[in-house]
Order: structure tokens, then C-alpha cells, then sequence
């Protein structure tokens, strides 16, 4: 019967073999299209995750092949840890979610996600490696890459022009030269960056080969003091050093795409949507607009970024394991995981379906640096390291603020330490 | 002469001064709230904003579940008020008007009970509500902010029932009626102000409780305005413009309880000890 | 809006009147009613205790346990003694955000006492009209949401955007153009004070005002008979009179204050470098930022402890207080 609506609906052929997964693991829920009848699953997902389209055909074709019901929640940024947690360890929790890749060692650690490294086998043997690598730990599958995105450069045709820069820069040091002339016309800002943004300077850092922790015997400890740090560090204060934001504070505030919008401004390093939220601001911004990849050494070689990106977990606690592992199986296939690239312009979790991204602009800029790109240390240790106030920015700050990187690192290597100390 | 005419202006200079400094901040969150982005973040700050738009009210108002937290709020926020109100004004009368064993142990508690650190005792609370099984329900929210105003309302009830002069009552006894009576019919009306003042207060403290409906009420239908109130600000950018409409609607229900009762207030507490 | 005065404000009159007033009826009718007061009092305690008191001890509780995202998760109890304690005492940063933090509320409510306490008497002496403008302007200040007022506050002093310094360079001092509030220690208290001491003046200076107006007359008439100036009726009639006010209001203001997490938590983090953190902005960064419940707790219970030394002194006032005071 399961085998008939599968092929109904034709979803991936390949599903078919899912008939056989009632593994039985999670107590008297029932499997099979009718045992899912009258359940609801619910999903928490980040606010600006799942478009509309890709929501509205995945809420479909679930509700449609399973009989259950899909309920998604938009779930707000500010004070997700603390919901995230305390959710975890109630009877109720919400049966899967989306958790950060920076975040999902930490997480795996609690016991509070479920193994899925039987899925893993199933759908998961064309995952691009890397974006899977968060989502181990200790061997075990503990998420499913969802997709990820990592920041261009987003600047302003008209300004550049004026310049006298006709084509994005390939290298960095075109880069510069570009920034250089933009500067001389003193017409605007040659690049807006803030002294706190901080994954801008962790791409930096992936290009430099630097590491930020480093294992003391059995212990991770900061390595910030590695000179390669510093390296990466000059690089931002060299591209900060065109810029009048303040040194203190992130892209957040103000939000880095409303100053763009004003027209006044060269460049900033953002994400490709990040572009929405200008054009909102000033819908005249529009067609000023251009993106491309952040240069690095060479032209074949771009710089180095932070991979942000989504998994999405199915919660230990959660009573229906198995359906929650068919909304996986839908919402990570090739239709919708392919859906979710081209609709929101992100890095989809496997290399068949980066075709999605042709035409959109921005995504294109983004993908060549994507096979560079890398993460924070993917250790559980590290959640610690990023909770506000974060000793990386204050580093960051101080550096900016003159002092020198052997003195900025270790003002702030107690505190980094410490967090790494934490007790689990 | 000299002296009088600058005795006369200096108290409405600074007065003046004064206005302008408590109402430039809130005509900031008004303003900006009409202002349209490029407004916003300007290099020469737009003091009046001549080009308005509703784009950002529009997108408070437009967020998922806008009405439920609207009626949630309200319904927490005047259930807290009122018990709190009604458990203050027994108490009080005891502690204000009669003679026991423990009374000053009482109003020390009371004061005690007003330095609860309640952001950080949340885990605590959590906790305990969870294992009650009372998660995402308004119950238990209710009567948490009725406690968090409690203390605060006992004390201030209790100056005012202290304040309402004695023979009023024994006068309104010695005519028949009984204490109850007595109370109901004589101290209650001169209570008027000091019941206004502390329900302000306590709408005030309720209606911005953040911590504790974060992690309570997980389901969107049980959630209230503080948490709607957030979410124009991410990890991503702080979208000013909303965050200052949703800041102005939230703050008017408020505003126009303050305003409203506080004129009341003021000229009640006098009316009250004139007539002492 | 007024705070519960020890003595309340109509008090003098009336005390002067009972002196004279002969043998009181009431204890003739105490002793029927002597479960009264307790009866009376029951739903409050009650509640208190329910809502307030068991959160406390399971907060205590906590604080003696290794409480983290896995325990939380798992519903594990690992009991660890006091090394929550050893560690937050033996720690150089407990001691210092404490220090600060005594600072930092004294300075506070000296200053939203003795500006509000001038707001209040400015208010006694305008006229009618001057005098509900500022009523109302006070009363706009103090019924903004703290949200909103801390990212206004962010934003006035704003290093690029902020209209702070845009008034400052117009007003000639162009050095303050790109002046960073946040960037260091004091200019960052600077801030969160200008911010606290705004939002908490309305409340002094309305509460002062309706306490002024209980004042009887006469009592300046008598002044003035006895030949007092303006300085002199104020430190004889009219600062004695206030003096209970004033007591209770310093009181609330020091809770205040001391507690005041959202808006020294908006302005900077507690930063920059964590020099700005008070104490229950370190017990949320330690507890709850860093999902180190248990320690968080411990940091809660110490902060409580803190408190009540910092107030010791007027519960001992209230609770030595005769009961003839009543």
C-alpha cells in the first residue's frame, strides 16, 4: 500500500525502500501511511528559513504521502538557546528542528537529538561532505545538512563606476585597488564594515589556514595567539580601515544593509538575501546592486568564508521518531531540497543540485567560495565560545582599537579558555 | 523686582527643559515609527519626519498571531492586576489597621519578597512548571505576575489605608455599620488613588515580562506581546523601523491607562488628604 | 503613584488629633477578631509562599547542583555540594562586579533621589498649566517599554547615527562627531545611567509632588509666624514631613536599581570587555547566557543575600519600629 502512494505521488523512486522502517525504536507510535493518520508533526523552524512556496509543497506532499498532519513554527531568533533547551526536555518537544551547524556538536553532546545515522545510510550517501562533517560526533549522525550560505560581496554598481571600476574585481589586491579608488573620489564610503563581524573575520581566518582552538593534551584550549590569527586579522583591519563603522559593534546594528541602501556606500559582506532587506529600505537601491565573490590571492582562488548553515535534527524526546524521519525524507529530497536552493538562494546540501542556483546572481557569487569555505571548530565545546559577550569580538575590537594582536589575544584568552572549560 | 521676575521664570525654564528631555525619547519612538528607512539611519538625524509611511506599522501588525497576543497580554496582564489588587487590600487592612502578633515580620517579608531577582530565577520556575505540567498554559503566568506585583502593591496599599484617617471609619462604625461595612462603604473610595497607582505599576510589570513567557509558553497561542515585541530584532539586523511601530503600539495601551489614571491619581490623593 | 511610606503622609495631623482624642474604642472589639488580621493576610502569604518561596528553595536547590544543557535535557540531579559556591566566591570577577555593582546603584540613587526630589518640588511650585505638562511629559517617560526606551537609548547614542553626537559636533565640539558611548567603561555607565535615572525620575518626582500636597498650610503659617524664611520652612516643615516618603522611596529605588538588568544588558552587553556587568547581568551571562543553570542559581541566591545587607538597615528600622508607630 505505502509502496503504491509513494509511487502516486512520485516522490524519488529511491524512497520506495523506506516501506521497511518500522525499527520499532520509539514505543507504541505506528508506522506505516495509515499508522500516521490523526498525528501532527511539528517543525521549529528559524524565522527566514522556509519560503512560502517551498513550505506550502513540502506541508503538501508530507500531509499527502504520511496522512499526518505538518505543522511548522517560525521561531524567532532572540532567545532561541534558552527555548531550545528547556523544549528539549519536555514531554511535548517539537519533533524536529533546525539547529545551526556551529551549534549541533553542542547539542549532539546533551543526548537531547536523535541518532539518525540509519537515515544517514538511507538518503544521506550523496551529502557533500563537508557540510555533513558538523552534524558527527563520535561517529554518530546526530542532524541532516539542510542548507548553508556563506557571504559575497554586495556592492554598488553605480559607485564603482564612478570609480572608474567597470568589472568586479577578481583578485584582492583589484579589490583594494577598486576600494583605493573609491576612496580618492570621496564620494562614499568605500566598504561599510563594522569592527564586530565576526563572520566575515572567521572566513578570513578559514583562508589563512588558522585554527582557533588546539588540543592541549585532552583539552581544547584557544590558539589565538597563533600568529596566523593575527595575519587574518590585519587583513580585516585592512579592509576596516576603509570604513567609519564603528569598531565595537557587529553588522547587526545598525543592520548593515539599511546603511547600503542609502546609496553612500561602496560594498559590505553579506549574505546574498541581505539584499532584500536593502532593496526594502530604498527600492531604488535595486538595480545598483551587484555581487561577487569575496577575492582572494587569485583569480581561481577565492578568500575564505564561514559556511553558515542550517541542520535540521529530530529531537530524542520526541514520540514520533519515524514520522519525523519521513518529513526528513521529503523536505531533504532532491525536489524539495532543490526547491529550497533556488527558491531561497542557499547552498543545498549536496553538489547534483547546485544547477538550482543558476540565475540567481547572488547564489552565484557565493557558490565558487563555497568549496574554499569552512565553519568554527566543530566541537561541542565551542556553542560556549560564541554566547555573547563573545572574547573573539573583544579581540577584534581591540585589535581595531590599536593594540597589538600578541595584546589583543591575550586580553581576552582567560575568558576564551574558560569557555572551553566549561563543565558539560 | 529683578529677582522676582527671574524667581517666576526659572522654575518654567526648567521646566521646559525637563519636558523636552523625558518627551524627546518617546516622540523618537513615534517618529521613527512613521519614518521611512532611508530616514532612519541618516547621517543628519530626520527630526520631523515629512515623507510617512505605515510600512512599519504594517509589518507589526501583519506578524503571525498579532491578535492572539494582543488578547493573551490583556487577559494576563488584568487577571494579575486584579487578584494582586484583591489579595493587597485584605492584606493591607490587616497590616495598615490592626494590632497582631508577627505584623512587622509580615511587612518585612513583604519587603523581602520585593527583591526577588526574577530574570535569574527563571530556571527555578521553569522547572517547577514543567513538572506540574502546566507548560504553555496562561495560568501559571498569571499568578507568577501577580506575585512579582504583590509585595509592591501590599506596602503602597497599606500607606494608603494608613493615610485614610481612623475616626472616618470608627465615625461610619459608630452609625451602624459594621467593620466590613465600615470598609466597603468609607475606606475603599479614599483607597481610590492608591488602587490606581499600584494596578499602573503592576500593568506595567506585567505587560513587559520577557524571560519568563520565553520559555514557558513555547506554543505561539499561548504566547504574549513582549515576545512579538522581539522579534524585529535579530541575530541578523535590528529592523528599527518595526521594532519602533511595534514599540509605539505596545506602549499605548499603557500610555493611556497612565495618562487617563494618573490625573486621577494625583488629584485624588489630594482631594483625600484635604479632606482629612 | 505612591510608595508605602512607614509613616504616611497624612499622618502628623492625624497623630497630634488621636493624642488628644481620649482612650481608643478600638481594642474593645480586638479580641473577638484576633484571627483576623492572620485570616486577612492568609491568600497573600499563601500565594507568596507558593510562587515565591518554592521557586527560592528550588533555586536553592540548583545552586547546589552541576546543572547544564545535558542535565536540563535528561532530567538528571548531579549533586555537587557547594562547588558552585567555591567557584563563584573564589572567582576575582564575582568580587569585582559586586564592587561595582554597590557603586554603580549608589550612584544611581543619589542621583534619581535628588533630581527627582527637585522635579517633584519644581512641580509643587509651577502653575497649573506648566505643571500637567510636565506631569504628562514624566508620565510619557516612565510608561515607554523598556524595549523600546533601550533601543532608542542605543540608537541616541550611536556612534555614526546617533543624534547624541550629531548635537554635540553641531553645538561645536566636533571632536564628539564620532565619539564611541560603548567603548569604554565609563562612557558606557555614562549611558545606562542617563538612561535609568530618565526612566526612574517620574516616579520620585510624582510621588514627591502628591506627598507635598498633603502638607497642611498651617504648618508653613506657623513657620512663617515664627519668623522662617523660605530655606528655613523647607528644612522645618517641609523636609520632615517628606522624610518617611523619602526613606521608602530610596528603598525601592536601591531594589531598583540593583536589579536593573534589561537596560544595562541592552545598552552594551556588559560590555565592553564585561566592565559594564552588574551583578544580575553576570548571573544571566554565567547562568543563562552560558546554560550554566546551577551556577546561575548560586550567582541568584548571592545576589539576594547582597541585597538584603544592602537593605538591612531600613528592615531594621521597620521592623524595630514600636508598635504604637501603628
Amino acid at each position: 500500500m505505502k509502496r503504491k502512494l509513494i509511487a502516486a505521488i512520485g516522490v524519488v523512486g529511491m524512497l520506495a525502500g523506506v516501506a521497511a522502517c518500522g525499527s520499532g525504536d520509539d514505543g507504541d507510535a505506528k508506522t506505516g501511511a495509515d499508522g500516521f493518520k490523526g498525528q501532527t508533526l511539528t517543525v521549529w523552524a528559524m524565522d527566514g528559513s522556509t519560503p512560502d512556496g517551498w513550505t506550502k509543497d513540502v506541508t503538501a506532499a508530507f500531509e499527502k504521502k504520511t496522512g499526518a498532519k505538518l505543522k511548522f513554527e517560525v521561531q524567532q531568533w532572540n532567545g532561541i538557546q534558552q527555548k531550545l533547551t528547556t523544549a528539549l526536555s519536555e514531554a511535548n518537544p517539537p519533533d524536529v528542528f533546525e539547529i545551526g551547524n556551529t551549534h549541533t556538536p553542542a547539542y549532539a553532546e546533551t543526548g537531547g537529538l536523535a541518532d539518525l545515522t540509519d537515515l544517514k545510510k538511507e538518503i544521506g550517501a550523496d551529502w557533500t561532505e563537508s557540510l555533513n562533517e558538523s552534524s558527527v560526533v563520535d561517529g554518530r549522525q546526530y542532524a541532516a545538512p539542510w542548507y548553508f550560505a556563506n557571504r559575497v560581496v554586495i556592492y554598488n554598481k553605480s559607485v564603482f563606476k564612478e570609480a572608474g571600476v567597470t568589472a568586479p574585481p577578481k583578485t584582492r589586491d583589484e579589490f583594494f585597488k577598486a576600494l583605493d579608488a573609491i576612496k580618492a573620489k570621496g564620494k562614499a564610503e568605500p566598504v561599510y564594515l563594522p569592527g564586530q563581524n565576526w563572520y566575515f573575520f572567521d572566513g578570513l581566518l578559514i583562508g589563512k589556514g588558522a585554527d582557533l582552538v588546539k588540543k592541549d593534551g585532552d583539552k581544547w584550549v584557544s590558539n589565538l595567539a597563533d600568529p596566523k590569527v593575527g595575519e587574518a586579522m590585519a587583513l580585516y583591519k585592512k579592509y576596516a580601515d576603509y570604513s567609519k563603522a564603528p569598531k565595537d559593534k557587529d553588522e547587526a546594528t545598525p543592520q548593515q544593509a539599511d546603511v547600503f541602501a542609502k546609496g553612500k556606500t561602496g560594498a559590505f559582506f553579506g549574505m546574498g538575501w541581505e539584499a532584500a532587506t536593502a532593496i526594502k529600505a530604498n527600492p531604488a537601491i535595486e538595480k545598483e546592486i551587484g555581487y561577487f565573490t569575496i577575492p582572494g590571492d587569485t583569480a581561481d582562488k577565492p578568500e575564505g568564508v564561514f559556511l553558515g548553515g542550517s541542520n535540521l535534527a529530530v529531537a530524542e524526546g520526541s514520540e514520533k521518531k519515524e514520522l519525523a524521519k519521513e518529513f526528513l525524507k521529503i523536505a531533504l529530497s532532491d525536489t524539495f531540497e532543490g526547491q529550497l536552493a533556488k527558491e531561497g538562494g542557499v547552498i543545498p546540501n549536496k553538489d547534483a543540485l547546485q544547477d538550482q542556483l543558476a540565475g540567481n546572481a547572488a547564489a552565484e557569487a557565493a557558490a565558487p567560495a563555497a568549496k574554499v569555505g569552512g565553519t568554527t571548530p566543530l566541537i561541542p565545546e565551542w556553542a560556549a565560545v560564541e554566547n555573547a559577550p563573545s572574547p573573539i569580538k573583544a579581540y577584534m575590537t581591540a585589535f581595531l582599537n590599536g593594540k597589538s594582536h600578541a595584546e589583543a589575544a591575550a586580553q581576552v584568552e582567560g575568558e576564551f579558555n574558560k569557555r572551553l572549560a566549561q563543565k558539560q | 523686582m529683578n529677582r522676582s521676575l527671574l524667581g517666576r521664570i526659572w522654575p518654567n525654564a526648567t521646566a521646559v527643559v525637563l519636558v523636552v528631555l523625558c518627551v524627546f525619547p518617546v516622540y523618537w519612538m513615534f517618529a521613527t515609527a512613521f519614518k521611512p528607512t532611508p530616514d532612519i539611519v541618516a547621517e543628519d538625524p530626520v527630526f520631523f519626519p515629512t515623507d510617512i509611511t505605515f510600512e512599519h506599522f504594517e509589518t507589526a501588525v501583519n506578524a503571525e498571531n498579532f491578535l492572539t497576543l494582543v488578547g493573551n497580554s490583556l487577559t494576563v496582564t488584568v487577571l494579575a492586576v486584579l487578584f494582586s489588587l484583591v489579595l493587597a487590600l485584605a492584606g493591607s487592612f490587616a497590616l495598615a489597621r490592626m494590632r497582631f502578633k508577627g505584623r512587622r515580620g509580615f511587612v518585612v517579608g513583604f519587603m523581602i519578597a520585593q527583591m526577588a531577582p526574577w530574570e535569574v530565577m527563571v530556571i527555578a520556575i521553569y522547572m517547577i512548571v514543567r513538572d506540574a505540567d502546566m507548560l504553555n498554559s496562561l495560568v501559571p503566568l498569571t499568578l507568577f505576575y501577580m506575585v512579582m506585583v504583590l509585595p509592591f502593591t501590599m506596602l503602597t496599599l497599606r500607606g494608603f489605608v494608613a493615610a485614610v484617617p481612623r475616626e472616618l471609619e470608627e465615625s461610619a462604625m459608630v452609625d451602624g455599620c459594621t467593620r466590613p461595612q465600615a470598609f466597603v462603604r468609607v475606606i475603599l473610595p479614599l483607597l481610590a488613588p492608591g488602587l490606581m497607582s499600584t494596578s499602573l505599576f503592576g500593568f506595567i510589570t506585567a505587560w513587559n515580562e520577557f524571560p519568563l513567557v520565553l520559555v514557558l509558553n513555547k506554543q505561539a497561542e499561548a504566547q504574549t506581546l513582549p515576545l512579538w515585541l522581539s522579534q524585529f530584532q535579530s541575530q541578523f539586523g535590528d529592523d528599527w523601523g518595526a521594532t519602533m511601530a511595534a514599540s509605539s503600539l505596545f506602549a499605548i495601551p499603557v500610555l493611556v491607562l497612565f495618562v487617563f489614571l494618573q490625573r486621577k491619581a494625583v488629584s485624588g490623593l489630594t482631594d483625600g488628604a484635604v479632606k482629612g | 503613584m505612591t510608595v508605602q511610606t512607614e509613616r504616611p503622609p497624612a499622618r502628623p495631623t492625624e497623630d497630634t488629633q488621636r493624642a488628644d482624642g481620649g482612650p481608643h474604642p478600638r481594642g474593645a472589639r480586638r479580641r473577638p477578631a484576633a484571627l483576623a488580621p492572620y485570616l486577612l493576610l492568609l491568600p497573600a502569604v499563601v500565594a507568596t509562599l507558593l510562587l515565591l518561596g518554592w521557586p527560592l528553595v528550588k533555586n536553592g536547590m540548583l545552586s547546589f547542583q552541576n546543572l547544564n544543557m545535558r542535565q536540563l535535557i535528561q532530567h538528571l540531579t548531579e549533586w555537587n555540594g557547594v562547588d558552585n559556591y567555591t567557584e563563584v566566591l573564589g572567582s576575582s570577577d564575582f568580587w569585582r562586579v559586586t564592587g561595582r555593582s554597590l557603586l554603580f546603584t549608589a550612584t544611581n540613587v543619589v542621583l534619581i533621589m535628588v533630581l527627582g526630589t527637585l522635579t517633584g518640588l519644581l512641580l509643587a511650585r509651577l502653575g497649573r498649566r506648566m505643571r500637567v505638562t510636565l506631569l504628562i511629559a514624566l508620565v510619557l517617560a516612565w510608561a515607554m517599554p523598556v524595549i523600546a526606551a533601550t533601543t532608542v537609548y542605543q540608537w541616541l547614542f550611536a556612534q555614526r547615527y546617533g543624534v547624541v553626537n550629531w548635537l554635540l559636533d553641531r553645538a561645536g565640539f566636533h571632536s564628539m562627531a564620532d565619539y564611541n558611548w560603548t567603548g569604554d567603561q565609563l562612557s558606557t555607565f555614562f549611558v545606562i545611567t542617563v538612561l535609568i535615572v530618565w526612566q526612574s525620575i517620574p516616579f520620585v518626582a510624582i510621588n514627591l509632588y502628591a506627598a507635598t500636597t498633603t502638607i497642611p498650610k498651617e504648618l508653613y503659617e506657623a513657620a512663617a509666624l515664627d519668623g522662617a524664611g523660605a530655606w528655613q520652612g523647607f528644612t522645618s516643615v517641609t523636609l520632615p514631613f517628606l522624610r518617611p516618603f523619602l526613606y521608602a522611596t530610596t528603598f525601592l529605588e536601591v531594589i531598583w536599581v540593583f536589579k536593573a538588568f534589561a537596560q544595562v544588558f541592552a545598552i552594551n552587553q556588559g560590555g565592553p570587555d564585561r566592565l559594564t556587568e552588574i551583578l544580575p547581568v553576570y548571573a544571566y551571562i554565567e547562568g543563562i547566557g552560558n546554560q550554566h543553570f546551577g551556577m546561575g542559581s548560586a550567582i541568584a541566591l548571592l545576589t539576594i543575600v547582597i541585597l538584603l545587607a544592602m537593605t538591612s538597615l531600613h528592615l531594621r528600622i521597620v521592623l524595630k519600629q514600636g508598635e504604637d508607630e501603628l
